[in-house]
């Protein structure tokens, strides 16, 4: 080992510095019994040193907790954003069944007040390349679903069934081209037949060109189809025009909305009993 | 090596002991950062350099124990002393020989605390014998460590 150094033994020095360690020894039992002078001042000399020690230690304890602590709270956050995700979605679906509740309670109370007797059912489909003229339901001929039923909402009819599957029926929308409901303006009883227009509007037929009609009065179907029960909402008139030769234009908006459409009554008698039954569908509507 | 990167070793040395005296106890019972700190001075500083800072090393740890105020600047001392002259007389520069330095100094410590102690009409604990081989073992691995970071350091 290479050593650029004297070789003289520090046997004074040694000495000295020993003998100053006894001293100090001593000192410090004697002070046990009631303080050192010495102590004081070597550790009041060294302070410093142990104050930035101490800071240190407890920085770098401080800084190893908060890294630590980090990483709990780390897991901890992915565990909770996991739970907020799962309680978000099980707050969806309550709010979900919630609105369902309501609806279906509509629908029972209507079928209970109004219409004893008559099927609740539950829209599966909507027919045709995304339009709404036809929808199909889960009930069926088994269930007593027939054809040239009526079928409605608490907020007014929808359409009438026209195909009956043990499992399954198919309803015509009110908007459907081919639909033809018996109706009268609520307010004046003008009455003329309310026919489908194919997207989301219908047309009051044969009204007269000097019937008082206008803007925002009621339909209501007058039961003279043989379908539906008189008094049934279909729509308010959205649009009164000129008159064409005898009659005029007439356009309604449906009460009920068929692309919305979650669950419907089918009323399985209709006011003319079985005299519905041997009505024959109009053209178009095993489409 | 100049006196304030000794005495940076020095401080370097007792805070890892603190640290590890709190962090990991089991770790500083069984290793005395401040002995290998003196065996490094002595075999690589002038004598009184060395007995100066293996003095200013035992008081420090004194200080940073809490034991009797002294004690290990006394064993300090003449642990820089003795690896001093043994290191002027025989040579050191090889890792197995400083090895058994270090191996020595972990048993020179206890057996100088129980001759001060009873001077001193002191209760003192020796320890078993197990745990002296082992205090060697880790102050032997830990002071070649030193002396390979410290031949490296510029």
């Amino acid at each position: 080992m290479p050593r650029a150094v004297s070789h003289r033994k520090p046997s004074l020095l040694l000495f000295l510095l020993l003998s100053l360690h006894l001293i100090l020894m001593a000192s410090s039992v004697r002070g046990a019994r009631g303080g050192s002078l010495l102590e004081d001042t070597l550790l009041t000399l060294f302070s410093p040193f142990l104050r930035s020690a101490s800071s240190l230690t407890s920085g770098f304890a401080s800084t190893w907790h908060r890294y630590v602590g980090l990483r709990g709270v780390e897991q901890e956050n992915r565990r909770l954003r996991a739970r907020v995700g799962t309680l978000t979605l099980e707050a969806r679906e309550a709010e979900e069944a919630r609105h369902e509740a309501e609806r279906l309670r509509a629908l029972l109370d209507l079928r209970d007040t109004a219409h004893p007797g008559s099927i609740a059912a539950r829209v599966i489909a909507r027919g045709g390349a995304g339009s709404a003229r036809t929808l199909v339901v889960d009930r069926g001929s088994s269930a007593g679903v027939a054809r040239q039923q009526a079928v409605i909402t608490p907020r007014g009819a929808v359409g009438r069934v026209v195909e009956a599957a043990p499992g399954v029926a198919k309803v015509l929308s009110l908007v459907d081209p081919n639909s033809g409901v018996a109706a009268l303006v609520q307010r004046t009883r003008v009455q003329g037949v309310l026919v489908g227009e194919g997207e989301n509007t219908c047309r009051l037929e044969f009204v007269s060109d000097n019937a008082p009609v206008e803007v925002g009065d009621v339909v209501v179907t007058s039961g003279l189809d043989a379908i539906f029960p008189k008094g049934i909402l279909l729509g308010v008139i959205s649009e009164v025009g000129e008159a064409q030769g005898l009659t005029r234009y007439v356009q309604v908006r449906p009460e009920v909305d068929p692309h919305r459409l979650e669950e419907v009554l089918v009323l399985r008698s209709s006011p003319q009993g079985a005299a519905a039954e041997a009505v024959p569908p109009p053209a178009g509507d095993g489409s | 090596m100049t006196l304030w990167k000794a005495l940076l070793g020095l401080g370097l040395a007792a805070l890892v002991q603190m640290l590890l005296g709190q962090h990991a106890p089991s770790i500083a019972e069984r290793c005395d950062l401040f002995a290998i700190y003196t065996v490094y001075i002595a075999l690589t500083r002038p004598p009184r350099t060395a007995v100066v800072l293996g003095s200013v090393a035992g008081l420090l740890q004194d200080a940073l124990t809490g034991v009797v105020l002294g004690l290990n600047g006394f064993k300090k001392t003449l642990l820089a002393y003795l690896v001093g002259t043994l290191g002027s007389l025989f040579m050191f520069n090889q890792p197995v020989p400083r090895f058994g330095m270090l191996f020595a100094a972990a048993f020179f410590d206890p057996v100088a605390s129980l001759l001060l102690s009873l001077a001193m009409g002191q209760q003192h604990a020796f320890p078993g014998i197990g745990d002296l081989v082992v205090r060697g073992l880790t102050n032997g691995v830990l002071g070649l460590l030193t002396f390979w970071v410290a031949a490296r350091l510029p």
